[in-house]
């Protein structure tokens, strides 16, 4: 089994599944009444949010790591299930037994309350993808800074395990990210599925994941330094 | 091989991530273990010659009947912990740990508590039924220089091993750390086992600076962090303040020890390789029936009652032990979690053995708390210091509660680490762990949640309104703000 047949059969399932489902969304105003048009008004719009958070999903590959080959496939975001689904993370994954050696073990994206993602918030999920911040360790609250340890960002950072790329994804705009969050908690079937801790550093990746090393957030203003006008 | 391969695709697909994996390779091995291992080589070695020592007992100064009237000074005292070394310590009546008080149920208990030390504190008698405003709570802090008089009646059905601490806010660790904590019995008429010969075993342990003085790492410091994300457990274990004291048995002789976790965070998984335990009582006094186990589970804060059968032969020695428990998130565990600790030598005397006593198999009747008479359920979610997303704030009331009214709890625990629960005032009966119907009934004041386990009880709010705390254990978890106020009314 390769990873690159894994990706282009799904993605061409995703064209055909969104031009489908964009025909459902759609509802003629005048079948309703009033009161009704603006439930259903709300009720697409919800849908649009969850349909936007699937295609995020999908386009960015998460079941690749939390499990599942489509939606149909019952450990759909599931979390590691078999060992190979673990990452060796440091000199290991190159040069066996070499240390330090860590284990990342993919979570259960499902909204189980006791294994997945149930007991989170929507903003907390939204805090994990845009700050990295794992749920579990940080408060449900808006973040009101980047830096650590200035206004309510915490002073020791818990940060989720490589190679979960939130440094990348959390250029993602809010409605993006938030509609991820939606679509995770409120429209994938819960799955029991416990997974072990990841196995990372003490001090969960803080002085891995400075701004000097990721990068900053949010970005500078185009065009920055060595970009041009097209 | 094959996670090799995933890991470097990955590497490929994500940018950020391929220097991740450079840097890595030059980075030490994180330093939290590696500290631990120093302040274990300075300490002192466990094994001594120490012999098995009971804390004094609180003189009650009453001469009413039915009264039992104390007074607990809690001070800074300078105490021989570690042999040959004196250390800083707090004490309460100058000893570590702290005299016990002795009462029987329907005692009326009154304890003057004067605080000599320089910061605020509290005398929480944990698991007691009482009144709100005796509760010791950080609702009552006693200033320094302070006093105040603690008055309360123990309710019959009481009857068990208890303990009382201090309960400032924020401060709890510190102070336990530094040596405040003390054993709490109370007694029934119509103990089944009061004939048995008794033994009280308070679990501490601490860690020290080579010079002898506890030690309390910088705020900033690495151990600081591992500190706060597994609770401060200490490398040297002490059994009444001693280091590996040898308590005297007697061949064929049945012993009933009562016995407190009194540590900020460690976790016993009590054994006594070579012979099974006879457990007989948890946090709210007695079973309905002993149970046989192998070892049990003593989360911080939790107590047990277990008989000890001296099946061993005259002249002979056995070893309590806490066997290896992995409560810790694999990032902060230290790296000799996985080996037994012995605690204490059970010498066998040279006398001739005795012919055991009969124990009986039905120990008293417990009343099931009935859950179709539950009116409410209450959703408790403990994550990595925070209770339902939040940390403790005294002005919210979390919980509500209506005086009489029986309800169920339901604590989710959605991280990789172990949160000993605890609510004051109330005991509770187990329902279910996971859905699994607990075996037997029992009275509860701490119920460990296992990592990503739940837990269901069942408690009813007989007496007392007021706000209550409820809290993970790990005092340090307790002091971040893994707390929370439930209000009765």
């Amino acid at each position: 089994m390769t990873r690159t047949f894994r990706i282009a059969r799904r993605n061409l399932g995703m064209v055909v599944s969104l031009s489908a489902l964009a025909g459902c969304v759609q509802q003629s105003p005048a079948a309703v009444g009033r009161e009704n048009f603006a439930a259903s008004q709300q009720t697409a719009a919800q849908e649009d949010q969850i349909l936007l958070g699937r295609a995020l999903v999908l386009n960015h590959d998460c079941n690749g790591c939390h499990g599942g080959m489509s939606p149909d496939s019952p450990d759909w975001l599931a979390g590691m299930k078999t060992i190979d689904q673990q990452f060796l993370i440091g000199p290991c994954a190159v040069t066996p037994g070499a240390k330090p050696c860590y284990i990342t073990r993919p979570r259960n994206l499902t909204p189980d309350n006791a294994t997945g993602l149930g007991r989170f918030s929507e903003r907390q999920i939204f805090n994990a993808l845009r700050y990295g911040l794992r749920p579990e360790d940080t408060p449900d609250v808006d973040i009101t800074s980047r830096t650590p340890g200035v206004g309510n960002f915490p002073k020791r950072p818990r940060y989720l395990a490589p190679p979960m790329p939130w440094p990348g994804w959390r250029y993602m705009s809010d409605r993006e990210l938030y509609a991820i969050a939606a679509y995770l908690k409120r429209a994938v079937k819960p799955v029991v599925n416990k997974v072990a801790e990841s196995d990372g550093p003490p001090d969960f990746w803080a002085s891995t994941y400075t701004a000097d090393l990721i990068g900053p957030y949010p970005p500078p203003a185009f065009p920055a330094a060595n970009e041009r006008r097209p | 091989m094959f996670s090799v391969a995933r890991n470097a695709l990955s590497v490929g697909i994500v940018h950020k991530f391929a220097m991740l994996t450079v840097m890595l390779s030059v980075l030490p091995r994180p330093a939290t273990t590696v500290r631990y291992e120093d302040s274990r080589a300075s300490s002192t070695p466990r094994k001594s010659m120490a012999s098995f020592v009971s804390p004094p007992v609180l003189k009650n100064v009453s001469s009413l009947p039915k009264t039992v009237e104390v007074s607990i000074v809690a001070a800074p005292a300078r105490l021989e912990l570690l042999p040959g070394k004196l250390t800083d310590v707090y004490a309460y009546n100058g000893s570590i740990p702290g005299p016990t008080l002795e009462a029987r149920e329907g005692d009326h208990v009154i304890i003057h508590f004067q605080n000599n030390l320089p910061e605020a504190s509290t005398i929480h008698c944990h698991g007691i039924h009482l009144p709100a405003d005796m509760d010791g709570s950080p609702f009552g802090l006693v200033p320094p220089g302070g006093h105040f008089d603690y008055e309360f009646t123990i309710k019959p059905g009481t009857a068990g091993t208890y303990w009382y601490h201090p309960h400032p806010d924020l401060r709890s660790e510190y102070q336990v750390a530094k040596g405040l904590f003390g054993a709490l019995i109370v007694r029934a008429a119509d103990d089944p086992i009061a004939s048995i010969p008794e033994k009280l075993l308070i679990l501490s342990d601490n860690r020290f600076l080579p010079d002898g003085s506890i030690d309390f790492p910088d705020s900033n410091s690495v151990q600081a962090e591992g500190d706060e994300e597994n609770g401060r457990e200490g490398n040297v274990l002490f059994v009444n303040g001693k280091i590996m004291p040898t308590l005297t048995i007697r061949s064929g002789e049945v012993q009933r020890w009562r016995i407190i976790n009194a540590s900020a965070s460690r976790v016993y998984r009590l054994a006594i390789p070579g012979q099974t335990l006879l457990h007989v009582g948890s946090d709210g006094g007695l079973f309905e029936h002993p149970v046989e186990v192998k070892d049990i589970l003593v989360a911080s804060s939790e107590r047990v009652e277990v008989l000890v059968r001296g099946t061993g032969p005259p002249g002979s020695a056995a070893q309590l032990e806490t066997l290896p428990y992995d409560r810790y998130m694999p990032q902060t565990r230290s790296t000799d979690w996985n080996v037994a600790h012995p605690l204490l030598t059970l010498g066998y005397s040279n006398a001739t053995p005795v012919t055991p006593v009969a124990i009986p198999t039905v120990l008293r009747v417990i009343p099931a708390l009935d859950t179709t008479k539950a009116t409410a359920t209450h959703v408790i979610v403990m994550s990595q210091g925070l209770i339902n997303g939040q940390t403790m704030d005294m002005q919210r009331v979390d919980v509500h509660a209506t005086l009489g009214a029986t309800e169920i709890w339901q604590l989710e625990n959605v991280v990789g680490m172990d949160h000993p629960f605890h609510l004051h005032g109330f005991q509770f009966q187990v329902i279910d762990r996971n859905g699994v119907p607990e075996p037997f009934r029992s009275w509860k004041d701490v119920v460990n949640v296992p990592k990503h386990e739940s837990v269901r009880f069942i408690v009813r709010y007989t007496d007392f309104p007021g706000k209550w705390m409820f809290h993970c254990h790990i005092l340090a978890h307790e002091d971040h703000g893994m707390m929370a106020v439930l209000e009765v009314r």
